[in-house]
């Protein structure tokens, strides 16, 4: 289940529905929901519209997406301490954050970054991307667009 | 706008769950509910024949009883799930499940703390992550939950439920705070010495000394306080949240 065995037409394939999913929780034009929009720098998400979003994306795509995944998932295994330490994210950490988000622009990862802030890297792909790996992870093969 | 009406609380048509309403104050909210025309979906734990006889008195189909341990999170979030799934709208929660153990500090034991806090304190929190992300999504909801005088006033022989129902409060007034912006309020009634079984003990034991300090000389009924959960329930508190509502008579400690 790494980002190398996602392809970009199986993103393309589920992006509709997400982004349609984002807009609805946001309350904006799906226009506006381009693939690449970071939520909250680009579409002024707030820390409860992610749960929304998780929330909505669950029952959209009838899969499971346990709170605190994205960072688990890109830590890997690396330790907590490994990853975090007083707050901020070490070279080690940041070095699996960028290549688990290997959809968000490189010059986005800017050290010192503080694990609080890790939320405003993720993009409407990164919600793509949790989607098909929830899926795969339940045996759904052929993604729902 | 039309003339100002106090005839229509809003109710009628929208879904509620009831947590610990097969007796006492939450049969009593339960009735309510549903007398102002809410679907109401409530929870009980062991009393079976009570649970029935609570949903058979409810108008035809709309109250219905689920055997649900508040204490247990993923049968909180399946509950949410099947009232969603059936009815597409989850409109109120009321958190009214409760359980006390009086005794003295030094005679509780470990278990009687550990079991008001997780009924009453985890038990609240279960359901109401449970629910919310429902009402998050459509924008609105009220969450009604039910403290306690002891909350805020203290009583002999219970700091553990004390504790709990001060929980409560804080939690009613924190989770205020966190949803306001989605249109969902968040309230409490703090009931005093009620007219039910839960506090048949203490006002047997001390019933005198405690009407003395009850402003109105007696004990509240059920329905009072679910009168107090209705409104909270209703349009006409649209415009409060974080807020304990005492419904106690005027109660006074010493």
């Amino acid at each position: 289940m790494n980002n190398a065995s996602i392809t970009k037409q199986e993103i393309m394939a589920v992006y509709p529905k997400v982004a349609a999913t984002m807009a609805d929780a946001l309350g904006c034009d799906v226009e506006q929901v381009k693939l690449e929009a970071s939520l909250i720098d680009d579409l002024s998400a707030e820390s409860i519209d992610f749960l929304d979003i998780v929330f909505r994306l669950e029952r959209a795509f009838k899969v499971k997406i346990p709170r605190g995944k994205i960072v688990e998932e890109a830590r890997g295994d690396l330790s907590e301490a490994e990853f975090d330490k007083g707050g901020i994210v070490t070279d080690a950490g940041l070095a699996r954050l960028k290549a688990y988000l290997s959809e968000v622009p490189a010059e986005r990862f800017m050290a010192p970054l503080k694990s609080a802030d890790i939320p405003r890297l993720f993009t409407t792909e990164t919600f793509c991307k949790m989607v098909l790996r929830q899926q795969r992870a339940v045996g759904v093969t052929a993604p729902a667009a | 706008m039309n003339n100002p009406t106090v005839t229509d609380s809003g109710l009628a048509g929208s879904v509620a769950i009831v947590t610990g309403g097969s007796r006492g104050i939450g049969r009593a909210i339960v009735q309510v509910l549903a007398a102002a025309g809410m679907e109401v979906v409530f929870t009980y734990r062991e009393n079976a024949p009570a649970a029935a006889e609570v949903a058979a008195a409810g108008p035809q189909g709309k109250v219905t009883a689920q055997a649900t341990d508040v204490r247990d999170p993923a049968a909180c979030a399946a509950l949410a799930e099947k009232v969603f799934d059936r009815a597409g709208r989850i409109d109120l929660l009321v958190n009214n499940a409760g359980v006390i153990r009086d005794n003295p500090l030094s005679a509780l034991e470990p278990a009687d703390v550990h079991t008001v806090i997780e009924t009453n304190v985890e038990g609240t929190f279960n359901m109401t992550r449970a629910i919310i992300p429902f009402m998050i999504s459509r924008r609105r909801g009220k969450i009604v939950n039910v403290s306690s005088v002891s909350g805020e006033k203290g009583g002999r022989g219970q700091t553990n439920y004390a504790a709990s129902k001060g929980a409560i409060n804080a939690f009613t007034r924190a989770l205020a705070v966190e949803v306001a912006s989605r249109g969902i309020t968040v309230n409490a009634v703090a009931p005093g010495v009620i007219e039910t079984e839960m506090s048949r003990a203490v006002r047997e034991l001390a019933g005198d000394q405690i009407k003395a300090r009850i402003l109105l000389r007696r004990y509240g009924r059920p329905e009072e306080v679910a009168h107090a959960v209705w409104f909270l329930s209703s349009r006409y508190a649209d415009y409060i949240t974080g807020q304990i509502l005492h419904v106690d008579g005027g109660f006074k400690m010493e």
